[in-house]
């Protein structure tokens, strides 16, 4: 076994559209990675360095210490501090033991340069959320 | 070219990094570190990727030191020069056998990936894919341990500064104690011996990972070296300057009353 599982990843609404082999070649990218219940999994201000899918417990993320929403198997998170190589834009705390499959930036950024179909996904993710901003 | 091999096989930095060589040649100098497996940079990532086969040649590799064990980062990219990252990479003591060493070794891996160490490489100008070796050793039970200048590394001169304490040496190296300091001249003379308040030892949890043991208010003002002991570690500090060259900074730690070397590298500053 290598990477992570496919089936776990085919359930992630961001890959959801991939054929099997696609979905295969990017699995054996990603590492699993627990966090223990209460565990900062990141933190907003820092320097981003993996992108992450939860397979499995919750997590709660705040945005200027203030509760924002709840993360859940099939979420993933991270992805923005890698596109614009900034910093993170929430802190995210474990709700129970977590288990995510992570990709680090050296891995995401080729595989999204060369996948479309997640990046038009990525795009889209990302226009919510200017809109939801813009929207106040 | 192996990627797995017993430390005193370690010797290309660029696959093992700086600890693991560094370590590799003590070896080969017949300086008393305990035995070990490096392992490259390519097989921690491997490791951490899961890869079957992978993790049954490392287990493999690991199996004859038995446990605990002792699993400790050694960046293949560090540059002691430019930056250090002392502190942004883990380091495991206590795995309790070869079974346990993969999620360790996983571990290890992302903590080079976190953000923290990745927000570090940003800052000193090193935002490339980061690259960490491993050196899997027998974990010693020390009595006492700390850390060594073979040069007093604040005025200069030229006598040995000591600092020790009970168990293992991680509380002087995390300044989890306040140590005991001695100075030694080059002949074996004790130039001074101050007494720490060493409130907590650091020693291996049954279970793997290490506990706080609280020290007795008596123990912990009490000198933990004695003069011979002092003699056989200005004895090593003397080696490794010959291996090495001089204004060395050592982690040592007597174990059955026998003297091991953890870690010997350059000081980064020394003198006024």
């Amino acid at each position: 076994m290598a990477g992570v599982p496919v089936e776990a990843l085919q359930r992630v609404p961001l890959f959801a559209d991939l054929n099997k082999h696609e979905v295969k070649q990017i699995a054996t990218l990603f590492k699993e990675r627990r966090f223990s219940e209460g565990e900062t999994v990141v933190r907003q201000g820092s320097g981003g360095a993996a992108f992450f899918v939860i397979e499995s417990g919750e997590a709660t993320v705040f945005v200027g210490g203030e509760e924002y929403t709840t993360l859940r198997p099939g979420d993933y998170f991270g992805e923005i501090a890698l596109i614009d190589e900034g910093t993170r834009m929430a802190t995210i705390v474990a709700l129970s033991d977590l288990l995510c499959y992570g990709l680090t930036y050296w891995d995401f950024r080729p595989l999204v340069e060369k996948n479309g179909v997640i990046g038009w996904k990525l795009l889209q993710s990302m226009a919510k959320i200017y809109r939801a901003a813009r929207e106040g | 070219m192996k990627e797995v091999v017993r430390l005193e096989k370690a010797r290309e930095t660029a696959l093992f990094g700086s600890k693991a060589v560094g370590l590799g040649q003590a070896m080969r100098d017949g300086l008393p570190v305990p035995p070990g497996v490096a392992l490259s940079g390519s097989v921690v990532e491997a490791v951490a990727a899961g890869k079957d086969r992978v993790i049954k040649h490392v287990e493999r590799a690991a199996q004859p030191l038995g446990g605990p064990l002792a699993v400790r980062s050694s960046a293949v990219d560090e540059d002691g020069a430019e930056a250090s990252f002392a502190g942004q990479h883990l380091t495991l003591l206590n795995v309790p056998s070869s079974e346990e060493l993969p999620s360790a070794l996983s571990e290890i891996w992302w903590s080079a990936n976190s953000d923290s160490a990745i927000s570090y490489r940003q800052r000193v100008g090193l935002f490339t894919r980061p690259s960490v070796g491993v050196v899997v050793q027998s974990l010693l039970d020390p009595e006492t341990a700390g850390v060594m200048f073979t040069q007093n590394p604040v005025t200069g001169a030229d006598e040995r500064v000591i600092e020790a304490s009970w168990g293992l040496g991680e509380a002087v190296v995390a300044g989890q104690v306040i140590p005991d300091t001695y100075r030694v001249d080059r002949s074996g003379q004790v130039l001074e011996r101050t007494p720490g308040l060493k409130k907590i030892a650091i020693r291996t949890a049954s279970g793997g990972g290490t506990v706080e043991e609280q020290i007795s208010p008596e123990l912990a003002e009490r000198l933990c070296l004695d003069d011979d002991q002092l003699g056989e570690l200005n004895g090593l500090a003397g080696r490794c300057e010959q291996v090495y060259g001089s204004a060395r900074d050592i982690e040592w730690a007597f174990a059955d009353g026998t003297l091991y070397l953890l870690q010997c590298r350059a000081v980064t500053r020394a003198g006024p």
